[in-house]
């Protein structure tokens, strides 16, 4: 009897853990273990020949003119996305936490684009941009603006950070009108008597106690612009023009799927792999350390 | 310094509930004006008013001379001390007593003078480099009066500062706030719920109910001379005993056990009153003396005096009576005991208003 309920005991959590473990494994672990494999081979487009070429695509790659543009149109990307999606955020969360009457309508309706799926998203800007069809291509032809995100490449670029930024916002949109909220009335209250006017008391306290919130995002959004915005720049622009909106994830995706150099995607896939792994570290590092003021 | 006035002052909110109603006051130059009430009775929504933290619905807000109804909270010369003590969480305690000076544009060495003089005043020097945080309650409530008094403002405001801390603590810092303002001698309105945090402070107390001003006066005045059946359950601890008792004549009040009252002076009221007397001013004495009988049943020693409680007899009105703690008692004891005729308060069960 005894016996019989401690085996039971020892296997339930083991059972317990098993489907977290098998997703982890075989959409983690395993495509993960694959990609370093494949990173270290050479294979021809249709998996005739197969060589061990050690860190030969690394060093191909790094010295590649190519993979740094694509370096840094990730990094241009990653920063605007970022920095709009945060401080639109902000600023909305900032207005809509002053709303009393009717905030709960407000906050609904600017939570609902992250429930948009983002080829859906991309699309709705991909049309809304369309040189021929589009609504804010005819009327900037209006003011005399000539609007082609197809041929010029700042343009693609805006295209693929208004569309990334509108399917972000709301995350970050929720994150800081919980952080205001959570800051006691009294603290700008106090600071009010202190004679600090609304403009001061927002950069001197609202936003330093914001700041754990903001940090946290910044890695998030740093992250999402890096990752998932795939689906966006796939539906809308496909990396051009030229490659000027050919982020690391893109170009994975290119050199792998269309391409066929399974090697190099592979390699470009643990270079990811790393930068994603500092980012976490990074952030955790910091949570820890300066969450508590 | 300042003396303050408030005339015909309402707070109605949007949604049509009246904090405060027509609220009169004159609080003169260097006064500890202490406000208490039950919990939304409008007293906390006063003090946000004259900080300018609330907007004022009708009526006028002087401090001295200048009307300030419509004055930014920075520009009305007051300093405010909060419930949560609301610590700049990132910045240390010098910078948490120095942003008000700095905001105000005053120098550098100046606000080192002013932040050291008042850190030592309340003996916090070495806590200056702390954020609030790592500091315990006490030191958190010190720090909030040191943001308050850096400043040397018109008027201080206090929003029920000591109730976040232990009795012990508590007892400590009100005398020490009691200290600190007559040394400077700032007008101060002082906002509780505890009628003895009250009595103890104020040199003027005001009693508020359901946002309207019960009784206005020096705490012995309120204590000896409630102006209403609300002021006087109020305060005084333990609370005041009612009774529902009926008036023979302007000189008699008969008791609901028949017993007869003389009272000392007539009264202009005639059937049925509410008398008031204090647990402090029932007496024990001689059966043939006594005014009724108490059958004890629940005992309180808390070494200097102790508490009886028992229902008034012929009926189920529980009567506290407050006794030497030198006389022993047992549960059940009867207890011949006698009003002092001096101290009893009548008061009209309809208005709830004093009987004279």
């Amino acid at each position: 009897m005894h016996d019989k309920s401690v085996f039971q005991h020892r296997l339930l959590p083991y059972v317990l853990v098993a489907p977290q473990l098998i997703i982890t494994l075989v959409f983690f672990i395993w495509p993960a273990g694959q990609a370093l494999y494949q990173s270290f081979l050479v294979e021809d487009a249709f998996g005739f020949s197969t060589e061990f070429v050690w860190f030969e695509n690394f060093i191909y790659l790094l010295s590649d003119p190519e993979y740094w543009t694509s370096i840094r149109v990730t990094a241009v990307f990653s920063f605007w996305v970022a920095f709009v999606g945060m401080a639109l955020a902000l600023l909305l969360a900032a207005m809509a936490d002053k709303v009393i009457r009717g905030s709960r309508f407000y906050q609904t309706l600017l939570i609902w684009p992250y429930a948009v799926a983002p080829v859906v998203a991309a699309v709705l800007w991909l049309m809304l941009f369309s040189p021929s069809i589009g609504l804010l291509p005819f009327w900037l032809s209006k003011v005399g603006y000539q609007w082609n995100h197809l041929a010029n490449s700042v343009e693609a670029n805006i295209l693929v950070i208004i569309a990334s930024v509108w399917k972000q916002f709301s995350y970050n949109f929720i994150f800081f009108i919980a952080g205001l909220q959570a800051i006691p009335r009294s603290l700008i209250e106090a600071a009010a008597i202190d004679g600090a006017r609304p403009f001061r008391r927002f950069w001197q306290i609202v936003f330093p106690l914001l700041s754990p919130t903001a940090f946290f995002l910044l890695v998030v959004n740093v992250v999402y612009a890096f990752f998932e915005t795939f689906a966006v720049i796939h539906a809308t622009t496909q990396g051009g023009p030229g490659n000027s909106t050919k982020t690391l994830v893109y170009k994975v995706f290119e050199d792998g799927f269309i391409g066929l150099d399974l090697g190099s995607s592979s390699a470009q896939s643990v270079l990811l792999m790393v930068i994603v792994i500092t980012l976490t570290v990074v952030q955790f590092r910091y949570v820890e350390k300066k969450v508590q003021y | 310094m300042a003396s303050l006035t408030l005339t015909h002052l309402n707070k109605t909110y949007p949604n049509g509930f009246t904090a405060v109603h027509d609220l009169n006051l004159d609080i003169n130059d260097g006064e500890f004006l202490v406000l208490v009430g039950p919990s939304g009775c409008g007293k906390s929504t006063t003090l946000r008013m004259v900080a300018g933290l609330e907007t004022v619905s009708s009526g006028d807000l002087h401090i001295g001379d200048q009307r300030v109804n419509d004055l930014e909270p920075a520009d009305r010369d007051i300093a405010m001390v909060f419930q949560n003590y609301a610590l700049y969480p990132h910045m240390t305690v010098y910078k948490n007593m120095a942003y008000g000076l700095k905001n105000r544009g005053e120098s550098r060495a100046d606000i080192d003078r002013k932040v050291r003089e008042a850190a030592q005043t309340l003996d916090i020097e070495h806590l200056l480099d702390a954020k609030p945080a790592r500091l315990s309650g006490g030191q958190r409530q010190r720090v909030a009066m040191g943001r308050a008094i850096v400043r040397n403002p018109q008027v201080f405001l206090f929003d029920e500062p000591l109730s976040n801390l232990d009795a012990k603590l508590r007892v400590q810092m009100r005398i020490e706030i009691k200290r600190l303002q007559q040394r400077f001698g700032t007008t101060a309105i002082y906002v509780t719920h505890d009628q003895v945090e009250a009595m103890t402070l104020a040199d003027r107390l005001v009693v508020m109910n359901g946002g309207k001003v019960e009784q206005v006066g020096p705490p012995i005045e309120l204590y000896e001379q409630p102006a209403s059946r609300f002021v006087a359950g109020f305060i005084g601890s333990p609370a005041m005993n009612f009774l529902t008792a009926h008036l023979e004549n302007p000189t008699t009040l008969v008791l609901p056990n028949g017993q007869r009252l003389e009272l000392p002076q007539a009264v202009d009221h005639s059937g049925e009153v509410m008398l008031g007397f204090r647990p402090e001013h029932l007496e024990s004495c001689s059966p043939e003396q006594s005014d009724f009988t108490l059958s004890v049943e629940i005992i309180e020693p808390l070494g200097a005096d102790t508490l009886l409680y028992g229902n008034f007899p012929d009926t189920d009105t529980l009567v506290l009576a407050e006794q030497s703690g030198k006389a022993r008692f047992h549960s059940g004891e009867r207890i011949p005991l006698r009003f002092d005729r001096q101290r009893l308060h009548l008061f009209d069960p309809q208005t709830e208003l004093r009987i004279t």
